[in-house]
């Protein structure tokens, strides 16, 4: 489909742009407003509304658009879908933190604009150009607003942190593109004559295996290729080794936005993993299932990565006396869970993924908030900031007991759904190492139980020093009750999800 | 083209080996007498005061990170207007024209925005007082306050 | 023949300067260095005749980049006792014998016959190189035409850019 035609399923990310730009001339128009920070909320609700409309009005289909640099189907809505939420909690959160000050919050909302706009083509990106392009407008973005608190020294050694590290995953991201190009000479992952496409095709198959002198060196190229290209999604999920960045950047960035990068940019990566991997290396079959094309062992090196990321995050949180920095530890390991779900290759597997991510978002932006709430009032983040929170604040502290039984997966929360499903997933596929791969996920729930579990022993077992009780604002706690409702009863009825997913991805177009 | 590129080759060579060469000959047959006066650093002829090494005003840093992403922006239109006849020749030039169009004033927000919020006033005046004075009050670190 | 001669040694300048911004403790003797690693760089994109970019290497990164980072350098104008010793410590002994590794495994298993001399890759290579490929024309239509939305999402990438630099850098100047 053409430039001009494709337009028609492009109007989220043409309003996101026009948003963007809008924010920055509302941010020059009100600036001497007394009244600001009213004036630019209402603002950015009111662009999200009209991305939320644009999303809703984009007619269904399943087709590449723009000659094949993005692909329309029911998986880019879903994320989509996900990335508003997301982004609505965070505007929601932010005019109340005491973090981003008033003056700043303009150029806060335009930013974050532009982040979802780079989310948004994540999810639709079908070309090694625009998934690159895409991953960096988002990386910018995450940048900035990581050191966007100018003074506070944490905030610089964040940002820091997260440029060059950030520098380093995108220089070897693009080595393995690079590589890619060399080996196919397109950049089109799906669609005609795209990598997916050259590697079913028999005779290029048999071209790769053999017309390279007859050695495996091509197989090999293509692997290192891949696992180059990984290290740049990898750095988005924050999944072991391209881990270092977060628990530091977690810490230093505002925390209304820490929330927001644990859960955007996370999904968003998944997005282009997802599509990637079933786009280039695997064919689907006439039944519905799956079958791996050109003998990439990729299931097996998302397996590992995943197994290692949950080990290592679950382990390193259990030493944390800074909650922010917990909570990164613990998204760590989540990025392992949900690599599980990808490790698994099959269609309940993404679903899982899917029906998780959903979760996730309920749980740890909820989490984070109740941090915001928290140091708002004691200016602290540490565990022991969080002493005595069950008489001091009960309803964040109730709230916040929810998300963490949620995080780590017991059975009435929600988490315990997206585990289940993951688990299944991968124990579906059978075989010694995937059964493996599910019982060190298991393993793993129980230890996170042991650190979720400090900081409710924290709120509820001990003293503060100061237990006067203090108020959470009206909306923080009209949000947190809105997040721990669907945490504590949607195991009764979680059906929609499950068809919400299975209409994301694999299952058919018209439900 | 690769010959012309072949070209710029040869004469960058040239310029390396002509300056290297006088260099490595006068090594050899210049006498070597020095005084403190000739080793003195040349600065046209003015005598140099203090070090060459000193910290730039950080002014210049915010000039030259705008400058150097209208720069980029630059070298994408570049491309663009070599082959803008051939698209109206197509009948595309309006198409054309707005795509470009899009572009610059994409870019163009940003340039008002660096521009009213004036940072690109060499000396900052008196209304950045006003804007520094708000912002402190919203709770900034005592440490920006010698910034203004 | 000559074009292999002319890569090799191109390719012996960039790891030259490029190793000398690495292990150089003056940064603005690394800066020049990474200079002269452009340069030689640009001359690696003639041979892939991609000739717009390599003209793009030299005016925007040796030119305005370098700029900007030797702007950086002298802003925090670091004196010789604050770069510290040179040490070599057991982890980066470790982290030398990785990347050399590594880099031979590349450079020696996977691209050296990876690279097919026959097949779609190579015929493609040879169809886009015959119509100007990597010329300003060229470029300047696919920009148009095939890859408008990159060259408009680069926008604002620039635009976000932008707003970045203030955001960052102001309020300290």
């Amino acid at each position: 489909m053409n430039n001009i035609h494709s337009l028609r399923f492009f109007w989220p990310e043409s309003v996101l742009t026009v948003a963007v730009l809008a924010m920055l001339v509302q941010d020059l128009l009100v600036r001497r407003s007394p009244r600001r920070v009213g004036l630019l909320t209402i603002g950015a609700l009111f662009w999200l509304a009209l991305t939320a409309l644009a999303t809703w009005r984009t007619p269904w289909g399943n087709f590449p658009i723009f000659g094949g640099l993005l692909v329309h189907d029911p998986l880019r809505i879903f994320f989509a879908w996900l990335f508003l939420a997301a982004a609505l909690l965070t505007v929601v959160i932010v005019p109340r933190s005491k973090e981003i000050s008033s003056a700043r919050l303009g150029e806060f909302f335009a930013l974050l604009f532009a982040l979802l706009l780079g989310m948004y083509l994540m999810a639709s990106a079908a070309d090694l150009l625009l998934i690159y392009l895409s991953i960096e407008t988002v990386s910018l973005v995450s940048y900035v607003l990581t050191g966007f608190q100018r003074g506070r020294r944490r905030a610089n050694e964040a940002a820091l942190k997260y440029v060059i590290y950030g520098g380093v995953a995108s220089g070897i991201m693009l080595y393995g593109i690079s590589i890619l190009y060399g080996l196919f000479g397109t950049t089109r992952v799906a669609g005609e004559g795209g990598i997916g496409a050259q590697l079913a095709d028999v005779t290029s198959r048999l071209f790769l295996a053999h017309a390279f002198g007859g050695q495996p060196a091509a197989q090999l190229a293509l692997v290192v290729a891949v696992v180059f290209l990984l290290a740049g999604v990898g750095y988005k999920i924050a999944a072991v080794p391209f881990h270092m960045w977060s628990p530091d950047v977690y810490e230093g960035a505002p925390t209304p936005f820490t929330a927001f990068l644990s859960v955007g940019p996370k999904a968003a990566g998944f997005a282009v993993a997802i599509r990637f991997f079933f786009a280039a290396f695997e064919r689907q079959l006439p039944g519905g299932g799956y079958a791996q094309v050109g003998d990439l062992p990729w299931p097996a090196i998302i397996g590992i990565i995943s197994a290692i990321s949950m080990t290592l995050g679950n382990l390193t949180a259990i030493v944390q006396s800074n909650v922010k920095r917990l909570l990164a530890y613990s998204s760590i390991a989540h990025a392992g869970y949900l690599l599980m779900g990808l490790a698994a290759a099959s269609t309940a597997g993404v679903q899982s993924i899917l029906i998780y991510l959903i979760i996730y978002v309920l749980m740890n932006v909820g989490a984070f908030l109740v941090v915001i709430a928290v140091s708002r009032e004691t200016g602290g983040e540490d565990i022991k900031d969080f002493r005595g929170l069950g008489t001091r604040a009960p309803i964040a502290a109730l709230a916040l007991v929810i998300f963490l039984f949620s995080l780590t997966g017991i059975p009435p929360f929600a988490g315990f759904i997206g585990k289940y499903l993951i688990f299944a997933a991968v124990v579906q596929r059978g075989g010694f190492w995937n059964v493996l791969l599910a019982v060190i996920g298991v393993l793993n729930s129980a230890i996170s139980l042991f650190y979720y579990a400090r900081l409710i022993k924290a709120m509820y077992l001990e003293e503060a020093i100061d237990q006067r009780p203090f108020r959470v604002p009206a909306v923080y706690t009209g949000v947190l009750v809105a997040l721990a409702v669907p945490n504590s009863f949607l195991i009764f009825y979680w059906t929609p999800l499950v068809r919400w997913a299975a209409a994301a991805f694999g299952g058919s177009p018209s439900s | 083209m690769p010959f012309q590129f072949a070209n710029v080759l040869i004469f960058s060579a040239t310029a390396v080996l002509f300056v290297f060469g006088s260099l490595v000959a006068g090594r050899f047959l210049r006498p070597d007498a020095p005084n403190r006066e000739k080793s003195m650093i040349y600065e046209c002829g003015e005598k140099p005061i203090g070090q060459a090494w000193f910290n730039f005003n950080p002014r210049f840093y915010l000039i030259a990170l705008v400058f150097v992403i209208f720069e980029v922006e630059i070298a994408f239109m570049f491309p663009v207007a070599a082959v803008y006849k051939s698209f109206i020749e197509r009948g595309e030039g309006l198409l054309a024209f707005f795509e470009i169009a899009l572009f610059v004033g994409i870019l163009a927000v940003g340039l008002a925005y660096v521009w009213a919020m004036g940072d690109l006033e060499w000396v900052k005046g008196l209304k950045q007082d006003v804007l520094a004075q708000l912002r402190e009050k919203q709770a900034a670190p005592p440490a920006e306050k010698k910034a203004a | 023949m000559a074009e292999a001669v002319l890569f090799y040694l191109f390719a012996a300048g960039v790891l030259a300067g490029g190793s000398q911004v690495v292990l150089r403790r003056n940064p603005i003797y690394g800066a020049v260095s990474l200079v002269g690693c452009f340069f030689f760089l640009a001359g690696i994109y003639v041979l892939l005749s991609a000739h717009l970019i390599a003209i793009l290497q030299v005016l925007v990164y040796a030119g305005a980049v370098m700029v900007l980072f030797v702007f950086v350098i002298m802003l925090l104008n670091l004196k010789e006792e604050e770069l510290g010793e040179l040490r070599f410590t057991f982890w980066k002994v470790v982290g030398l014998v990785a990347v050399l590794a590594t880099a031979a495994v590349i450079a020696w298993r996977a691209l050296g016959p990876a690279y097919p001399s026959t097949g779609p890759a190579r015929d493609n290579a040879i169809l886009l190189a015959a119509e100007g490929f990597g010329g300003v024309k060229a470029v300047g239509r696919t920009l148009y035409l095939a890859a408008v939305l990159p060259f408009e999402l680069t926008s604002l990438l620039l635009l976000v850019a932008i707003v970045a630099a203030v955001v960052v850098a102001k309020g300290k100047i």
